[in-house]
């Protein structure tokens, strides 16, 4: 077969996801999409009747280390890719927080999520370089390809990237691999109070080059990751060649007295959320990136044991409550529910929480215009993104 | 406007709407509302020779709220309509058919410049090349740099999601864009994206980027600009044979340096530019040359470009030379960028591709393409971003010579199924447009073609912005009914 048959052809779990959803379709059943599961426990309020399972298509379809670039079935998980690439001193940039281990590229794509290498890498929205997925009416869909550069056509894989599966269920990816620097170090920076948040802030910026990641820890995820415990962190991590790390490192250092901390301590970051958790992310510009990290911490600060993270180049923090059967779930949305000027984005709550405190992402008529094309009957997630509420 | 003004129409069987002209004129005056068939003829062709297209009126708002006074005027109407920026596209997609030209190059204002933030805010007519000045006291540039791009606009580089040769680097138009406040066909005004903070939901910008003007028209694009590098090394290397030289780029790549660019262009390509006013200095004797520029700290940008070097000879180059300053810098770019028109000097026509491949395939596309070349006696230039493997196979050619003609476009479409067959696909930076819809059905199914035409149907139910481009209309056929009668006969079939 020809490589551009392939590229028309559906893969077998394509062809199984569709049947399987086109006799869904005739009974008017709705599906809930299950990757690795691991997106479950963020109890995003969806109402299906039956699950559609994708996780178990497993394995890379190609994979020409030349090309920098790999095709996999969406129920791959990161660790798999990750194993594979590296073996061949390449990686793939996606580091969402979570456990790699179970966390599929499929879902990784599905929820566009991303970790600290966003920073410099972007997100699965830079990343993927194609799609094939399987639509609410059955169609098997390839968006994209698998070269670098790609403007054929509407850009369904960016569409689908985020779309939380209620366009259609992933079936498989192309991604852009980079080569791993040859190599990395990672320091720490004490940050103490918001005048040094400011000034870290802005210096970072100033650097002569883009750190792979710069994370903002607060004093209570600092003392967990080992890596402070006279209060909160930057951890800054560096890599390229040796002349070019010498310099950065230095450049780094001159912020403030930094102290190599080990690469391990960004999978500890990526897998830091306890089992169950109300995790809220905030953003705003860059520039205000301080303002934002105040807000986190105010909220942060009212929940024991709760923590926060941020990129301060991306604008983004993270805020994590941990808890537990005994849970209140009224106080947690006191904590959360606080007036706040830019971006607010749910990854985790309780089931109850999700209709009161999550805006519904169907913000328009362009969106629903999305699900109505894709998704005529409403099969796929229904009511994950909150447009049934 | 009288009516006297508008006597005959410029397109044949196509009675011009005197009507509409004028109510037209009353939004933008009379002298930015052309329908006289010399007053249309340059905008009767874009960037890539080979069609002719006459618009039937061509309209020029000069600020936003008379675009959006001309977008809701042809939905009242039901109008068609094209929208277009410098004309520079390569793929025909600027060309109006019988229908409304929308010129949108008169909005040229910069907006707003946050250096803070690395964003700036612009109109869609607003020059690429511009737009880096504007930013250039803030140690800031627009990264994507598409070779027209002294005369390209950010609008047309948006429909386009154009590219660069920097874009191995720095990423294509879709990877700088943060929103973009769009006036839909019918007329709404909605904003896609967000620069001050993230949003759940459809990548609605996504999909805007690079829908070739048949979503709608942005009115105003917030772009990300990118940090000037500390230092820029620019190597020239020289090769006997470009499978020697396509075998260099992969042992690049693979390496793991990303160069921000890397250039190849062929014996047949430098030589047209070293005849030409571009002449850079390029070795006249070589098979092939790579342009490569290294960018970053000036801390480990020496040991990559060693690296490079030691790769380019291994691989088989002559020499390697590296630019002494920004003189020469400057120089050995100009002549890329300058090679089509270089190229044009030679030739009266030009068809130019833009597949792409995977890297790894470059050097078995190259000697498929200079066998299909010398099968079908015709001479092909290759001037191309090899890093993205991005083939910019071209054409000369005097299209009054209609054995000629047929046989560059026999050997053109060989071409581009090579490519495809290679894994490839057949556009990397120019878009469908018209030039290209043919091949859309060679890479994607009936499936995700209609797809795509239900992505359209979203922003643009009628389909009257920029019809009849990018998916083949029969394919929207397919799909084409309401999704209720879809969801219908699925349930029951």
């Amino acid at each position: 077969m020809t490589a551009a048959a392939i590229s028309r052809s559906a893969t077998s779990a394509a062809t199984h996801l569709s049947a399987r959803i086109r006799e869904a379709a005739a009974g008017g059943e709705q599906l809930r999409i299950i990757g690795g599961g691991s997106w479950l426990d963020a109890n995003r309020p969806v109402r299906a009747s039956s699950r559609l399972t994708v996780g178990e298509h497993i394995g890379i379809v190609e994979y020409e280390p030349g090309d920098l670039t790999i095709t996999a079935l969406a129920g791959t998980t990161l660790d798999e890719i990750t194993r594979a690439t590296a073996a061949h001193g390449q990686w793939l940039t996606l580091d969402p927080f979570g456990n790699p281990a179970r966390a599929t590229i499929g879902a990784t794509i599905a929820t566009a999520s991303y970790g600290a290498l966003a920073h410099h890498f972007g997100t699965p929205r830079d990343v993927t370089l194609g799609v094939e997925f399987v639509s609410g009416t059955g169609d098997i869909v390839r968006g994209g390809g698998r070269v670098v550069k790609n403007v054929a056509g509407f850009d369904l894989t960016r569409l689908v990237t985020g779309s939380w599966g209620t366009v259609g269920a992933l079936t498989e990816a192309t991604l852009r691999l980079r080569a791993l620097p040859t190599t990395q170090s990672t320091l720490a920076l004490g940050v103490t109070g918001d005048t040094d948040v400011e000034r870290v802030r802005a210096a970072v910026r100033r650097l002569p080059f883009v750190p792979m990641a710069a994370q903002l820890l607060d004093a209570t995820l600092a003392s967990t990751l080992g890596v402070s415990k006279r209060g909160a962190a930057l951890i800054v991590r560096l890599g390229g060649n040796e002349d070019a790390l010498r310099a950065q490192c230095a450049e780094v250092s001159a912020i403030a007295p930094a102290s190599e901390v080990g690469i391990e301590v960004w999978r500890r970051l990526q897998t830091s959320e306890p089992p169950r958790a109300a995790t809220l992310r905030l953003s705003r510009l860059p520039s205000m990136f301080t303002a934002t990290w105040r807000d986190s911490v105010h909220i942060a600060e009212r929940w024991p044991g709760s923590f926060c993270h941020g990129d301060p180049g991306r604008g983004v923090c993270r805020i994590v409550l941990p808890l537990s059967d005994d849970t209140n779930h009224a106080s947690v949305r006191a904590i959360l529910d606080v007036p706040f000027d830019g971006g607010r984005i749910y990854e985790r709550l309780p089931a109850s929480l999700w209709s009161s405190l999550a805006p519904s992402a169907m913000r328009g008529p362009l969106d629903r215009g999305v699900k109505a094309a894709f998704d005529p009957q409403n099969l796929l997630n229904p009511g994950i993104f909150g447009e049934l509420q | 406007m009288t009516a006297a003004r508008v006597p005959h129409s410029a397109v044949p069987n196509h009675p011009v709407d005197a009507a509409l002209a004028e109510r037209l004129a009353e939004i933008v005056g009379e002298k930015r509302v052309l329908f006289r068939a010399g007053e249309l003829l340059a905008y009767s062709s874009d960037g890539l020779p080979g069609y002719s297209k006459q618009p039937s009126i061509a309209v020029f708002p000069g600020t936003r709220d008379e675009v959006v006074a001309v977008v809701r005027e042809l939905a009242r109407r039901g109008a068609p309509f094209v929208p277009r920026g410098a004309g520079t596209g390569l793929s025909g997609g600027a060309l109006a058919d019988g229908v409304v030209l929308l010129g949108l190059n008169r909005l040229t204002r910069v907006l707003a410049i946050d250096s803070e933030n690395a964003l700036a805010v612009v109109e869609p007519g607003v020059v690429n090349v511009a737009l880096s000045r504007a930013v250039s006291a803030y140690g800031l540039h627009y990264a994507p740099d598409p070779s027209s791009q002294a005369a390209c606009t950010i609008g047309g580089n948006v429909a386009e999601n154009a590219g660069g040769p920097h874009c191995l680097k720095y990423g294509v138009t879709l990877n700088h864009i943060a929103s973009l406040t769009v006036v839909l066909p019918n007329g709404d005004i909605v904003t896609l994206g967000s620069a001050s903070g993230e949003q759940e939901g459809y990548d609605l910008l996504g999909a805007f980027v690079g829908s070739e003007g048949c979503f709608g028209v942005a009115l105003d694009v917030t772009v990300r600009l990118a940090r000037n590098p500390q230092s820029v090394r620019t190597l020239l290397a020289d090769f006997t044979s470009i499978d020697a030289a396509a075998r260099a780029v992969s042992a690049i790549i693979a390496s793991g340096i990303l160069p921000a660019a890397l250039e190849m262009m062929d014996a047949a390509t430098i030589r047209a530019v070293e005849a030409s006013i571009y002449a850079a200095g390029y070795p006249t004797d070589a098979a092939a040359v790579l342009l490569v520029e290294l960018d970053g700290p000036s801390a480990g940008l020496d040991a990559d470009v060693g690296t490079v070097v030691r790769l380019s000879r291994e691989s088989g180059a002559r020499d390697v030379r590296v630019a002494r300053d920004d003189a020469e810098r400057a120089k050995l770019w100009q002549g890329r960028k300058k090679a089509f028109g270089a190229m044009g000097r030679i030739s009266s026509h030009l068809v130019v591709q833009d597949a792409v491949v995977p890297r790894t395939k470059l050097p078995e596309i190259l000697a498929r393409v200079h066998d299909i070349a010398e099968r079908h006696r015709v001479m092909v230039c290759n001037v191309f971003h090899a890093g993205d493997g991005n083939l910019h196979p071209n054409i000369g050619y005097d299209a009054n010579n209609p054995d000629e003609a047929a046989r560059v476009h026999a050997a053109m479409r060989e071409i581009m199924r090579a490519c495809i067959d290679a894994g490839g696909t057949v556009s990397g930076e120019h878009g469908i447009g018209l030039d290209k819809m043919p091949y859309m059905e060679a890479i994607f199914s009936p499936e995700s073609l209609g797809a795509m035409c239900a992505l359209r149907h979203v922003f643009d139910p009628d389909r009257r912005a920029n019809p009849g481009k990018v998916v083949p209309m029969h394919s929207c056929r397919e799909w084409h009914a309401a999704p209720a009668a879809r969801a219908e006969s699925l349930q029951r079939a």
